[in-house]
């Protein structure tokens, strides 16, 4: 059945749209970068479209290919030396006025920019893919054991500072 | 993952579900689909341009060497064709010679015989 599969790149685009700018966006907590990143990767899903053998493994490489740019990208940044709060509040600190998130749900975003790469990877895939941690060690290319290790020290640290922070949402403290 | 009490999962519990609500999928830009699409068929395009820019250097490159290797196979056959005209003109001249000696041959013999 798999064999049979013509994927059709328009509607890919329209499916997945979402969750790769999604992705790209949390992992640079930049707008304009994250949608270079998802054209990017939609340009390479056209170049590997004959390689795709299912839904399932487009979805799945458009997940990993998402997070590997999304790497390449907050790599060139560090050694390009740049601020990553500086740049965002210059660029792209306004939200567009379309989106609407919570502001507990804005502020546990720029607190999980603050996270370290690999752990704000792993708790991305987690709660907004809602991968589990096999899933995700795939889409990481890294040993599960890794990622359940990183999943627990960035949940661990997320809840830290959001209790600093947000202590006004935190139900009991 | 293991907690130290019941209240500490219970908080955690509540805790990942707010990170689950926050870290909803944002919808995209709307203009990133258009680009994609644009940029796709603007890249299919010029790979089909330099697909046909490639079949035309073979197509020249095949034309000079069909013409370079006719050249040589018409200059061969051509120095075969003199080289045949100039072995004729030689087998001519030796036969005229070689009629000649005969004649001259002839006439000493019947020289020799009348004395």
């Amino acid at each position: 059945m798999a064999g049979n599969w013509q994927p059709d790149f328009e509607r890919l685009v329209d499916e997945h749209q979402s969750m790769v700018f999604s992705l790209a966006l949390r992992m640079t907590s930049d707008r304009g970068l994250a949608e270079e990143i998802a054209q990017d990767v939609f340009l390479e899903l056209d170049r590997h479209l004959g390689r795709l053998e299912s839904p399932e493994h487009a979805l799945n490489w458009l997940r990993r290919v998402a997070m590997s740019r999304s790497a390449d990208a907050l790599r060139r940044r560090k050694v390009r030396g740049v601020d990553l709060w500086v740049e965002i509040e210059e660029m792209h600190g306004a939200q567009q006025t379309d989106e609407k998130p919570s502001p507990l749900g804005a502020r546990l975003e720029r607190l999980l920019a603050t996270l370290p790469d690999a752990q704000r990877a792993a708790l991305v895939l987690r709660y907004q893919e809602d991968l589990t941690p096999d899933e995700i060690a795939s889409a990481l290319e890294s040993p599960v054991a890794t990622v359940k290790s990183n999943l627990h020290r960035g949940l661990k640290l997320l809840r830290a500072k959001a209790t600093n922070q947000l202590k006004e949402f935190i139900r009991g403290v | 993952m293991e907690f130290e009490s019941k209240d500490e999962m219970e908080l955690n519990g509540e805790f990942e579900k707010e990170l689950r609500q926050a870290l909803e999928r944002r919808p995209a830009p709307p203009r990133l689909k258009r680009r994609v699409l644009e940029e796709a068929a603007r890249r299919r395009a010029l790979g089909r341009r330099t697909q046909v820019l490639w079949w035309q250097r073979i197509a020249a490159a095949v034309v000079l060497a069909a013409m370079a290797g006719g050249g040589v196979l018409w200059r061969q056959a051509d120095e075969r064709r003199k080289g045949e005209l100039a072995r004729q003109q030689v087998m001519t001249a030796l036969r005229i010679t070689g009629r000649a000696l005969h004649e001259v041959n002839a006439r000493l013999t019947a020289r020799e015989r009348g004395e």
